[in-house]
C-alpha cells in the first residue's frame, strides 16, 4: 500500500533541506539579477523595449528553473545512498518507491517555489517598467513548471542508479535533445541517410518533446493561446513524468545498498 | 509456518555473493548463514573485522538482497515493509540529515514510523532523555560529535517502541560513561520484553549483556548457542591470591598446577582449575601462607573467539 502520508514526510523534509541550504539563495539571487539585466539590455534598444526585457526575463526563468532542477536532481537519490542517510529511513515502514516518490515530489515543490519567487520578481520588474503582463506570461511560466516536472523526473531516474556526474551528463543531453527532437525528426525525414531517419523517429517517440512546453513566443508577441495548447502539454508532462518515475522505482527497488 | 511466535529472527541458508568492481568474478561474503533469535533475547553476533556481520544485518534490514536462502523477522520476509513498524535499526557509523536538529530528526523518524501526533512530543523528549541529549536537542546535527550522533542513532532506532532492535556496534564512538548508559538501556529493553540483535567485537559487552551468541568467521558461523554453555564445565577456573608463601612451595605449585606465578612482592597469584582450589588452599595454609582472595574466573569469550578464528584459519 502506497501511503501519501509517508511520501509527504519525505517530500516536506526535502523542501526543508532546500530552504536551509544557502546555495539555493545564491542561485535565486543570480536568477533575479538576470531578470533585472533584461531591463538594462532593453534600455539599449529604441524599439520594443518591453518585449526584449520580457524575452530575456522569461528565458532567465526557464534556464534557472531547469538548471536548478538538474543540479539538485542528479544528487537527489544518489546523495542519500552515498551518505548512507537512507539506511535508517528504509529501516522504517516506508517502501523504496514511497521514498523515491517523496524525494521527487519534494524537489518538484522546491523548484516550483523558486519558480514562484522568480515570477514575482519578473512581474515586479514588468510592472515597474510598464511592460504589459497578461495571461500568456502566466501560461508560459506555468508550462515551465510542467517542464521542470519532467526534467526532475529524468534526473531522479538517473540519480536512482548512477553518479551525479553521469546523471548530469545524461540529463543535460536529454534536455537539449528534448528541445530538438521535432527539428531533428524533420531533418531525418528530409535527409536520405539510411538509418538516420529511423533514429530521429525513435528519438522523437522516446525522448520528451520539451518544445511543447515552450510558450515564450506566444508570451512575447501576445499571440493567442488555445486551451489545447495548455492542457495537452500539462497532461503529456504529468504522464511522461509518471512513466519515468515508474521506471526509476522499478530500478531502485532492485538495488543493493552497499 | 515454523514460527511459533517465539522465533523473532529466523535465517536459513543465507548466501551473499557480490561482484566487486566491474569484473564478472564473484566474491562470496556470506556462506550459508543459519541462525535463530528468540523473543526477549539479547543476541550477540560477534566476529573479527570483515567477517560479514554488517552484511548479514543489511540482509535482515532489506538493504541488500540475499543471493539465496531465506530470512524472516517476526514471521515476515525481510523484503516486506509494513512490519518494520516493529523493528528498530542502528547502522554502523550512522549518518543523518545534518541540517536538522536532534529533536527535528527524531520527529522525522517518528512520523515515518507512524507514531501518533498526540504522543510524539512526549516520546521524542523521553528518548532524548534516555540518550542524554536533552541539552543538545535544539542544535543542528552538523554540530554533533561522533558519540552524540551514535546516541541519536540509538534514539531513532527506539523512537517507535519497536519489538525487536538491530544494533550494529552500538558502543562505537562512546566514552566509558556512554557505554555504561547504553548497556543499561539495552538491559532496560530486555526487561520490557524486547528482542535485541547486536553486532559487536567488544567481547566484554557480549559477556555482560548477551544471552546467546553466534561467532561469525569469514562468512561462516563457527559457534552458536547460549553463553553459559560455552563458559561452563571443566574449563571453569579460579584466581587465588596468596601471601607469605614459602619459596619451595611456590615452585611446587608452579610444577603441579602448571599455572604461572605472578608475584607482586610477597603476594602470589595463581590460576587453577576450580576443582583443585580446595587442595591448593589446604596445602598453602598448612605451610603458613595467608589467603588473600579467591575469585571465580570464567573462561572468557575471548578465548573461545580466538579458538574459533584459529580453527577457521586451519580449515581454510
Ligand atoms: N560493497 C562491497 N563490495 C565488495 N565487498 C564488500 C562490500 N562491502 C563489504 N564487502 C566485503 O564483505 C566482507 C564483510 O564485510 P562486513 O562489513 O559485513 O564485515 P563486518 O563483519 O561488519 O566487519 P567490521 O567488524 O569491520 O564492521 C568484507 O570482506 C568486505 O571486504
Ligand atoms: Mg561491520
Amino acid at each position: 500500500m502506497i501511503s501519501p502520508l509517508r511520501i509527504w514526510v519525505i517530500a516536506s523534509n526535502t523542501v526543508r533541506e532546500a530552504i536551509r541550504s544557502k546555495l539555493l539563495y545564491a542561485l535565486l539571487f543570480f536568477a533575479i539579477l538576470l531578470i533585472g539585466t533584461g531591463v538594462l539590455v532593453s534600455a539599449l534598444s529604441y524599439v520594443e523595449r518591453e518585449r526584449i526585457f520580457q524575452d530575456v526575463g522569461l528565458a532567465a526563468i526557464r534556464l534557472f528553473s531547469v538548471g536548478i532542477a538538474i543540479f539538485l536532481g542528479v544528487g537527489l537519490i544518489h546523495g542519500e545512498v552515498d551518505r548512507r542517510t537512507i539506511y535508517t529511513i528504509l529501516s522504517k515502514p516506508i517502501s523504496r518507491s514511497e521514498f523515491l516518490v517523496g524525494k521527487y515530489v519534494g524537489l518538484v515543490l522546491t523548484t516550483w517555489l523558486q519558480l514562484a519567487i522568480m515570477s514575482v520578481a519578473f512581474a515586479a520588474v514588468s510592472f515597474a517598467t510598464g511592460a504589459p503582463i497578461d495571461l500568456a506570461h502566466a501560461a508560459a511560466i506555468g508550462l515551465t513548471g510542467i517542464e521542470v516536472m519532467v526534467i526532475v523526473a529524468v534526473a531522479t531516474l538517473f540519480s536512482a542508479f548512477t553518479t551525479p556526474l553521469l546523471s548530469s551528463l545524461f540529463s543535460v543531453g536529454i534536455y537539449m535533445l528534448g528541445h530538438l527532437t521535432r527539428d531533428l525528426r524533420q531533418l531525418g525525414a528530409q535527409g536520405d541517410v539510411e538509418g538516420f531517419g529511423t533514429f530521429t523517429v525513435v528519438i522523437h517517440r522516446v525522448l520528451p518533446n520539451l518544445e511543447s512546453f515552450n510558450l515564450s513566443l506566444h508570451a512575447a508577441h501576445g499571440l493567442p493561446i488555445s486551451a489545447a495548447e495548455i492542457w495537452l502539454p500539462v497532461a503529456y508532462g504529468i504522464g511522461y513524468a509518471a512513466a519515468l518515475l515508474c521506471v526509476a522505482a522499478y530500478v531502485f527497488e532492485r538495488r543493493d545498498f552497499r | 509456518m515454523p514460527d511459533d511466535g517465539r522465533e523473532v529472527v529466523r535465517v536459513r541458508g543465507v548466501v551473499k555473493d557480490v561482484r566487486p568492481g566491474l569484473g564478472l568474478r564473484r566474491k562470496r561474503i556470506l556462506h550459508g548463514i543459519s541462525l535463530t533469535v528468540h523473543r526477549g533475547e539479547i543476541f550477540g553476533f560477534v566476529g573479527p573485522n570483515g567477517a560479514g556481520k554488517t552484511t548479514m544485518l543489511k540482509v535482515l534490514m532489506g538493504l541488500i538482497r540475499a543471493s539465496s536462502g531465506r530470512a524472516t523477522v517476526l514471521g515476515h520476509d525481510v523484503g516486506e515493509t509494513e512490519f518494520r513498524r516493529q523493528v528498530g535499526f542502528l547502522p554502523e557509523n550512522p549518518y543523518f540529515y545534518d541540517y536538522l536538529t536532534g529533536r527535528e530528526i527524531l520527529r522525522f523518524y517518528a512520523r515515518l514510523s507512524g507514531v501518533r501526533a498526540a504522543a510524539m512530543d512526549k516520546r521524542v523528549a523521553t528518548l532524548l532523555d534516555w540518550v542524554q541529549l536533552s541539552d543538545a536537542a535544539d542544535a543542528r546535527l552538523r554540530t554533533y560529535s561522533k558519540g552524540m550522533l551514535q546516541r541519536i542513532g540509538i534514539a531513532q532506532a527506539l523512537i517507535h517502541d519497536p519489538e525487536v532492535v538491530f544494533l550494529d556496534e552500538p558502543m562505537s564512538g562512546l566514552d566509558p560513561i556512554g557505554r555504561k548508559q547504553i548497556r543499561d538501556l539495552i538491559l532496560r529493553l530486555k526487561r520490557a520484553g524486547k528482542t535485541v540483535f547486536m553486532n559487536t567485537h567488544i567481547l566484554s559487552d557480549v559477556e555482560m549483556l548477551c544471552d546467546r551468541v553466534a561467532i561469525l568467521v569469514a562468512g561462516r558461523i563457527r559457534f552458536q548457542g547460549r553463553l553459559e554453555d560455552f563458559l561452563d564445565g571443566d574449563e571453569r577456573e579460579s584466581d587465588v591470591v596468596l601471601s607469605g608463601l614459602p619459596a619451595d612451595l611456590a615452585s611446587r605449585f608452579e610444577e603441579r598446577y602448571g599455572a604461572e606465578l605472578r608475584g607482586h612482592g610477597t603476594r602470589v597469584e595463581l590460576r587453577v582449575k576450580e576443582k583443585e582450589v580446595a587442595d591448593l588452599l589446604r596445602a598453602a595454609l598448612e605451610a603458613g601462607a595467608e589467603v588473600q582472595s579467591v575469585t571465580a574466573y570464567r573462561i572468557s569469550l575471548e578465548s573461545i573467539f580466538m579458538r574459533a578464528v584459529e580453527s577457521a584459519e586451519e580449515s581454510s
